[in-house]
C-alpha cells in the first residue's frame, strides 16, 4: 500500500511537470507568434500583373457568384472606339449589339466620350469575374481591364480556394489596410 | 448574412503617363479637347477589422460559459442550448472561417514564412480552446467548435464503434495534421481548410464535390457520434493530449461511483471507460514482454516512419504548385508531353528562367524531404505510443470517461443516479429558501 | 406493444413530411446544378456558333433578333438559377432543422431507461479490446507503410533537372559561327566560313542535289539552319505559318501556326505583291526560333514546334508591307520596327525575351519605314547593334538600347541591310550610293568617321557581301559592281543579264549570285570577274540561300531545296 501511494505521488509528480510544460509550450507559441503578429487581418488579392485571365476565377470561388470582377484603371485606358475587351476578336460589326459583344453577362457599358474616344466601365453587380475582357485588353490592348478580388462578397476564406486554383500561383494575402492591387500606370 | 454595409471608396488612378515596361502602350491615353474627365477606379472596402475581435471576444465568454455549464453545472440542455448558438453565431453567422482546427496553419506558416505574420485574433482563436483543455478537458469540443456542433446537432440513432475500429481510424486525424503542419510550413496550401467538409453549409455554398463529402460525413454522422472530431480532427489531436492533462475533468458521478452500470451506454463516443479488473497472471507475464517489445519497436518504428517519409519526399513535394509548376515545364522542354496548361503558359508570360524555376522546385524538394522525414517520423511515434498505450493497463475502480476521448457533452450526468439525488437535494434546498 | 402516443406520432408525421420536403429540395438543388454545369454551356455554345454563322454574310434583322434574344435568355436564366439556388438552399436548410427537431423528440418521447450491457467478465472483455485495438493499429501500419512502399516503388513523376549549370539558355556567337541562324548568316554578312560549299547541280536531272521538299505556304523569307533542323516561314491573308524541316531527309517535321491579331484583321493589310504576306526571315538562339509577318504578329516556337507565345507589335504601317529580318542577341529577339513616315513616334527598336515575348527594351526613332534588317556585330571587342533606315545609320547597345553613334547619310526608301566587313559598316542607299562608316565613334559621327562614299548607285533590294578586302553590290537588273573596300574605288563592273532579289553570297573564295529564274552564278571572288559556272534549279527563286556545312539551302516558289552530300560535315552540336 505505501508502495502504491508512492507510486501516486510520482506519477503526479510527473503528470504536473508535464501539465507545466504544456502550458509553457503553448504560452510560447503564442508568445512567438504574437511579437510576430499583426493587428490587421490578411485578405487574399489577385496581382494583376500575374494573372493570366485563364477562367478559374469565375468557377472555383466557393460563392455562387465569385468574389471576383473585372476592375478598370481607367488611366491606362486607351479609351478605343475598337475595344477588344468589348468586342468579340472578329466582331461582326462595330455596334454595341450582343452579337458584337465579349462580355457574357453584358457586364462592360461604353459611353461615347469624343471622336474618336469611347469611355467604357464595368456594371459590378453583373460581372461574374470570367476574365474574357482582360483577356482581350491584355491580348491587344493596354491592360487597363483587370481581375480583382472584390472584398464586399469575399468571404476571406483561410485558405482561398481560386487560390489554390490559380495556374499563374497570382493570389496572394496583403494586409486587409491595403485591400487592392490594381494596376498603376507607371508599372516597372 | 448580416454584414457591415462596405462603403464605396475611390482608389485615385495614378494618372502618370509614362512608358509600361510590361506590355506594349499601344494605344497612348487620349488627351481629351471636351471636358471629359476620367471617372477614379472605385472598389468596395472589406468589411471592418472589429468583427475578428469581437469573435475572439464571444469565444472567450462561450468557452467560460462552457466550462461552468460542463463542470460546475452539470444541465445538458444548457450546454446543448449554448452549442446551438455557438452553431449559428461561429458556423452561420460568421461563415465558420477562421476556426481553432485551421488556426493550426496560421500559426505554422508565421514560424516558416519571413513574409506572414499571424493575425492576433487568429492567434486567440487558437490558442484560448488549448489553455481552457488544459485547465478544463474538452470543453471546447463541447460546447463551443461549430464543426462540432454541426455533427452533434445531426446525432440521432447513435451505434456504438467498436474500439478497435475507432483506434484505427483516429491514426488518419494525426496523419492529417502532420500533412496539416508540413504542407502550411513549406507554404505549399492550407489543406485543412481546402478540404473543411462543414463550412460549404455554413455558408450555404461551396463546391459541390465538398458539400458532397460534408454531406456524407453529416449522414453518417446521424448514427455515428461525431465523425469528423473523433476520425478526422487535427486540432482535436492536439486536445486529446492536453485533456489527459487537464486539472479538472468531467466525471460522469457528481460523488462517488456507486458501481450500477446505468452508464455504461451513455456515451455516443466510446468515451466510457469501465474499471479495470487486475492482470491475471499469466497475462501478466506475456503482457511484460510485449511492453519491453514495444519499447525496443518505438525507436524503430520511429526510424522507419522518418525513412519512409524521406524516400516519400518527391510525392509531397507534388502538392506545392511550384514543384507542379516546375515538373509541367520540365516535360514540356524535353517534349515528353504534347500541348501547354494554363500554367505553364502563365510561366512563360511572366518571363522567368526555367533554370530559376527549376532551382526552386529542387530547393522545395530537398525542404521536403527533411520535412516528409519528420512527418513520417511523428507517423511512426504516434503508431509506436499507441501500440505501447494499449498495451498497458490504467488500474480505475469506476466508471469515469477517458478524458482524452471525453467531448464534454455532458450527456451521461442524467444516467446517474447519484446526479438525480444531487439535483433532488438542490431543489430542496431552493424550496427550504 | 402498446400504441404509439398521440404527441408521437404527430412528430413521427412531421419527420416523416419534413424528410419529404428534404429530398425534394435536394432534388432539386441537384437539378439546378445539372442545369446549370450541363444545359447552361450548351446553350452558350449555340450562342458562340450562332455568332460565328454571322461572320459570312450579311444576316437579316430575324437572325440578329434571334442571337440577342437567346443572349438575353441566358443572361436572365443565369440570375435565375443563382436567385433559385440560393432559396432553395435556404429552405433545405430549413427542412433539415425541422426534420432533426422531430428526429429529437421522437427519441426523447421514445426514450427507453438506461440499459446496462450485458455483463461479461469485463476483465477478459478489456484485455480482448485492448489486443484487438493493436492489431487494428497494427494493420493500420501496414496500411501505411504498404502504401508508402507502392508510392515510392512507383516512385514519383518528378524528374526535373537540378539547378546544376545546364549551361546558358541560349547558343553563344561562336555556336552560331557554324550555323545560318538568320537572314543571311552569321552577322547577315551573307558570308559562309565553310569552303566545302556545293559548286555543281542540276534541278532538271536532279544531279547535286539531295532532296527537294514542298512549302505549304508562299513566303519571300530565306531559310534558316540550326543543326539537323531548317526553319522557314509562310502566310496568306488567311493564314501565317511556320515550318520545321529535317536538314538531312526533308521530311516537315512540324508546322507551327501563329494566330492573326484581330487589330490586323480588322486592317486588311494588303502589302505589295513583291513583298507578300511572310517577307521578314525567321532567326534562331539555339533554342528557338522566332517569325514574325506583314501582319506585325511575333511568335516564338521551340525546337518541338510548340509556341511559346505570340503577340501583336500593332499593325504597321508601312508603304510595301513590313519586311525587316529578325536577329537575335542573347535569348533575346531583335526586332526592327520602322513604320509611318517619320513624324508620328510609331517606330520602335525592339529587344523581346525569347522566352515570354516580353518587352526587354524598346528604343522610339523618329524614322519612316524602311526595309532592313538588324545585325548584331562585334566591333573591336564590343557588340553592336547595326540598322539602316532613313536618314540614319545607327549603332545600338544590344544589351539595353542605348545608342552609341548615328550618322546622317541616307534617304529614301532604304532596303539594303549594312554590313560589317574590314573594320566598316557599309550602308547603301538605293540608285545613289555607298558610304563606309568607321564605327569607333560616338553620338552623330556623320562629320568625323565617315570613311569614304561611293557614288555610282547602289544596289535597291540586294544587300552587298565583301570578303574583307572589296565589296561587291548586285543591283536587281543584274549588274555587278565591286569597290575596294580601303577607298571606295570602283574595280570592276558586269552585268549578269539577269533579275535578283535574292542577295550575294560569299563561301570558299566563291561568290554565288541567285537569279530570279533560279540559276545560281558562281564566280570568283577577287578584283576581276571570273565566271566558275552556271546552275539550273527550275524554279523561280526571290529569296537568299542559306549555307552551312557542305550544303547550300535554297527556297523556290513552291519548294525547299537542299543542295550537297547526304553526310553533312561534323555538325557543332
Amino acid at each position: 500500500m505505501p508502495q502504491r501511494n508512492d507510486d501516486v505521488t510520482r506519477r503526479r509528480f510527473l503528470r504536473d511537470g508535464l501539465w507545466g510544460a504544456c502550458l509553457a509550450g503553448i504560452g510560447g507559441v503564442a508568445g512567438f507568434a504574437a511579437h510576430k503578429g499583426q493587428k490587421v487581418d490578411w485578405l487574399w488579392q489577385i496581382d494583376p500583373y500575374k494573372c493570366t485571365a485563364c477562367g478559374n476565377c469565375a468557377t472555383h470561388c466557393v460563392l455562387e457568384e465569385s468574389a471576383v470582377k473585372c476592375t478598370h484603371v481607367y488611366g491606362i485606358c486607351g479609351y478605343c472606339e475598337i475595344c477588344f475587351g468589348f468586342f468579340d476578336p472578329e466582331p461582326f460589326d462595330i455596334h454595341e449589339g450582343a452579337e458584337n459583344q465579349m462580355c457574357p453577362t453584358g457586364a462592360i457599358l461604353r459611353k461615347f466620350v469624343e471622336e474618336p474616344y469611347y469611355e467604357y466601365t464595368i456594371d459590378r453587380p453583373l460581372c461574374n469575374g470570367c476574365g474574357k475582357c482582360v483577356k482581350g485588353c491584355n491580348a491587344f490592348g493596354n491592360g487597363s481591364l483587370f481581375l480583382q478580388v472584390h472584398h464586399d462578397r469575399c468571404e476571406n476564406c483561410n485558405q482561398c480556394a481560386i487560390a489554390a486554383a490559380c495556374p499563374a500561383q497570382a493570389f496572394r494575402r496583403v494586409p486587409a489596410d491595403q485591400p487592392y492591387l490594381l494596376k498603376s500606370v507607371d508599372h516597372v | 448574412m448580416v454584414r457591415p454595409r462596405p462603403i464605396l471608396v475611390a482608389l485615385a488612378a495614378l494618372l502618370v503617363v509614362g512608358v509600361a515596361a510590361l506590355g506594349l502602350e499601344r494605344f497612348p491615353p487620349p488627351e481629351f479637347e471636351t471636358d471629359y474627365v476620367r471617372p477614379t477606379t472605385t472598389a468596395p472596402n472589406p468589411p471592418q477589422g472589429v468583427w475578428e475581435y469581437v469573435d475572439a471576444g464571444v469565444l472567450a465568454v462561450t468557452l467560460v460559459l462552457a466550462t461552468v455549464l460542463v463542470l460546475r453545472t452539470r444541465n445538458r440542455k444548457l450546454i446543448f442550448t449554448l452549442m446551438l448558438f455557438c452553431l449559428a453565431y461561429f458556423g452561420f453567422f460568421r461563415d465558420g472561417c477562421v476556426c481553432p482546427i485551421g488556426a493550426i496553419q496560421n500559426v505554422t506558416l508565421t514560424a516558416f514564412d519571413p513574409g506572414y505574420a499571424i493575425p492576433l485574433a487568429v492567434l486567440i482563436f487558437f490558442a484560448l480552446p488549448l489553455v481552457f483543455t488544459l485547465f478544463f478537458g474538452r470543453v471546447f469540443c463541447g460546447a463551443v467548435c461549430p464543426l462540432g456542433a454541426i455533427q452533434d446537432a445531426v446525432l440521432i440513432h447513435p451505434v456504438r464503434v467498436p474500439r478497435w475500429l475507432e483506434s484505427g481510424l483516429r491514426l488518419i486525424a494525426y496523419l492529417y495534421l502532420g500533412a496539416g503542419v508540413l504542407f502550411a510550413a513549406m507554404g505549399a496550401m492550407f489543406i485543412i481548410c481546402r478540404y473543411d467538409p462543414f463550412v460549404g453549409f455554413f455558408r450555404l455554398s461551396g463546391n459541390w464535390e465538398i458539400l458532397v463529402f460534408g454531406g456524407c460525413l453529416l449522414l453518417i454522422g446521424m448514427f455515428v457520434g461525431r465523425p469528423y472530431c473523433r476520425f478526422l480532427c487535427p486540432y482535436g489531436v492536439i486536445l486529446r493530449q492536453l485533456s489527459r492533462l487537464s486539472r479538472w475533468r468531467v466525471t460522469i458521478t457528481p460523488t462517488d461511483c456507486i458501481q450500477c452500470r446505468l452508464c455504461e451506454d451513455a456515451c455516443p463516443f466510446g468515451a466510457i471507460r469501465k474499471p479495470t479488473e487486475p492482470w491475471p497472471d499469466k497475462e501478466y507475464k506475456v503482457a511484460r514482454r510485449r511492453l519491453a517489445f514495444l519499447l525496443v519497436l518505438l525507436p524503430v518504428l520511429i526510424g522507419a516512419g522518418g525513412w519512409g517519409g524521406y524516400e516519400l519526399r518527391q510525392w509531397l513535394a507534388l502538392v506545392h504548385p511550384e514543384v507542379r509548376l516546375a515538373q509541367r515545364i520540365y516535360l514540356e522542354e524535353n517534349a515528353l508531353v504534347e500541348g501547354t496548361t494554363d500554367a505553364s503558359d502563365a510561366f512563360r508570360a511572366l518571363g522567368r528562367s526555367s533554370d530559376e524555376l527549376y532551382a526552386a522546385a529542387t530547393q522545395l524538394r530537398d525542404r521536403f524531404g527533411l520535412g516528409g522525414t519528420l512527418l513520417g517520423a511523428f507517423v511512426g511515434c504516434v503508431i509506436g505510443g499507441k501500440l505501447l498505450t494499449l498495451s498497458v493497463k490504467r488500474r480505475r475502480a469506476d466508471y469515469e470517461p477517458d478524458p482524452a476521448s471525453c467531448l464534454a457533452c455532458g450527456r451521461c450526468y442524467a444516467y446517474c443516479p447519484k446526479e438525480h439525488e444531487r439535483l433532488k437535494r438542490g431543489r430542496e434546498g431552493l424550496i427550504r429558501h | 406493444m402498446n400504441e404509439p402516443s398521440v404527441a408521437y406520432r404527430t412528430v413521427r408525421t412531421t419527420a416523416k413530411v419534413a424528410g419529404t420536403f428534404t429530398v425534394l429540395f435536394l432534388v432539386l438543388l441537384v437539378g439546378n446544378l445539372i442545369g446549370t454545369t450541363v444545359i447552361g454551356p450548351l446553350r452558350e455554345d449555340r450562342l458562340a456558333a450562332m455568332k460565328v454563322a454571322l461572320r459570312g454574310g450579311d444576316p437579316t434583322d430575324e437572325q440578329l433578333a434571334e442571337i440577342r434574344q437567346l443572349d438575353l435568355q441566358i443572361r436572365r436564366n443565369r440570375v435565375w438559377r443563382l436567385d433559385f439556388a440560393h432559396k432553395t438552399g435556404h429552405a433545405l436548410l430549413a427542412s433539415v432543422v425541422v426534420l432533426l427537431v422531430a428526429g429529437r423528440l421522437m427519441r426523447v418521447l421514445n426514450r427507453r431507461p438506461p440499459q446496462p450491457q450485458n455483463a461479461l467478465d469485463v476483465g477478459a472483455e478489456q484485455l480482448r479490446e485492448a489486443r484487438v485495438s493493436r492489431w487494428a493499429v497494427t494493420a493500420g501500419l501496414v496500411v501505411l507503410g504498404g502504401g508508402a512502399a507502392m508510392l515510392v516503388m512507383v516512385g514519383a513523376p518528378l524528374a526535373f533537372v537540378a539547378a546544376e549549370e545546364t549551361g546558358p539558355a541560349y547558343a553563344s556567337r561562336e555556336d552560331k559561327r557554324l550555323q545560318w541562324h538568320r537572314f543571311r548568316g552569321p552577322d547577315g554578312a551573307g558570308v559562309s566560313i565553310f569552303t566545302n560549299i556545293p559548286t555543281e547541280w542540276d534541278g532538271a536531272t536532279g544531279k547535286g542535289i539531295l532532296w527537294k521538299a514542298a512549302v505549304p505556304l508562299p513566303g519571300n523569307n530565306s531559310p534558316i539552319i540550326w543543326n539537323d533542323r531548317v526553319f522557314l516561314s509562310g502566310a496568306t491573308e488567311q493564314k501565317q505559318e511556320v515550318y520545321c524541316y529535317d536538314a538531312d531527309l526533308g521530311r516537315l517535321l512540324w508546322t507551327g501556326d501563329v494566330p492573326i491579331s484581330p487589330a490586323a484583321a480588322q486592317a486588311r493589310i494588303d502589302p505589295m505583291e513583291d513583298t507578300g504576306y511572310a517577307a521578314s526571315t525567321m532567326a534562331t538562339d539555339g533554342k528557338r526560333v522566332y517569325a514574325i509577318f506583314v501582319t506585325g504578329d511575333i511568335a516564338a516556337f521551340d525546337f518541338n514546334g510548340r509556341r511559346l507565345w505570340y503577340k501583336s507589335l500593332g499593325v504597321p504601317d508601312n508603304a510595301y508591307g513590313y519586311a525587316s529580318s529578325l536577329e537575335t542577341h542573347q535569348d533575346r529577339v531583335i526586332v526592327q520596327y520602322d513604320q509611318g513616315h517619320g513624324d508620328e513616334d510609331v517606330s520602335r527598336l525592339y529587344a523581346l525575351d525569347g522566352a515570354s515575348g516580353r518587352v526587354v527594351w524598346e528604343v522610339k526613332r523618329d524614322v519612316p519605314n524602311s526595309w532592313t534588317s538588324p545585325v548584331v556585330v562585334e566591333i573591336e571587342g564590343r557588340l553592336q547593334l547595326l540598322t539602316l533606315t532613313d536618314p540614319w545609320a545607327l549603332a545600338n547597345d544590344p544589351a539595353d538600347g542605348a545608342e552609341i553613334w548615328r550618322a546622317d547619310c541616307l534617304g529614301g526608301d532604304v532596303a539594303p541591310s549594312a554590313i560589317y566587313a574590314g573594320g566598316l559598316v557599309l550602308a547603301i542607299e538605293p540608285y545613289s550610293h555607298m558610304v563606309a562608316i568607321k564605327p569607333t565613334g560616338q553620338g552623330d559621327v556623320t562629320k568625323t568617321h565617315i570613311a569614304w562614299t561611293m557614288d555610282e548607285g547602289g544596289p535597291d533590294v540586294c544587300c552587298p557581301v565583301s570578303d574583307g578586302q572589296y565589296a561587291y553590290l548586285l543591283e536587281s537588273h543584274g549588274l555587278i559592281m565591286c569597290c575596294r573596300l580601303a577607298d571606295g574605288e570602283k574595280v570592276y563592273e558586269h552585268d549578269l543579264r539577269d533579275n535578283f532579289t535574292a542577295s550575294p553570297s560569299l563561301a570558299g573564295g566563291r561568290l554565288y549570285f541567285l537569279g530570279m529564274d533560279g540559276v545560281m552564278t558562281i564566280a570568283e571572288a577577287g578584283p576581276e570577274y571570273k565566271e566558275l559556272g552556271k546552275n539550273e534549279l527550275g524554279e523561280k527563286c526571290h529569296a537568299s540561300p542559306a549555307f552551312v556545312d557542305g550544303r547550300i539551302y535554297i527556297r523556290g516558289l513552291e519548294n525547299l531545296y537542299c543542295i550537297g552530300g547526304a553526310v553533312a560535315g561534323d555538325r557543332a552540336d
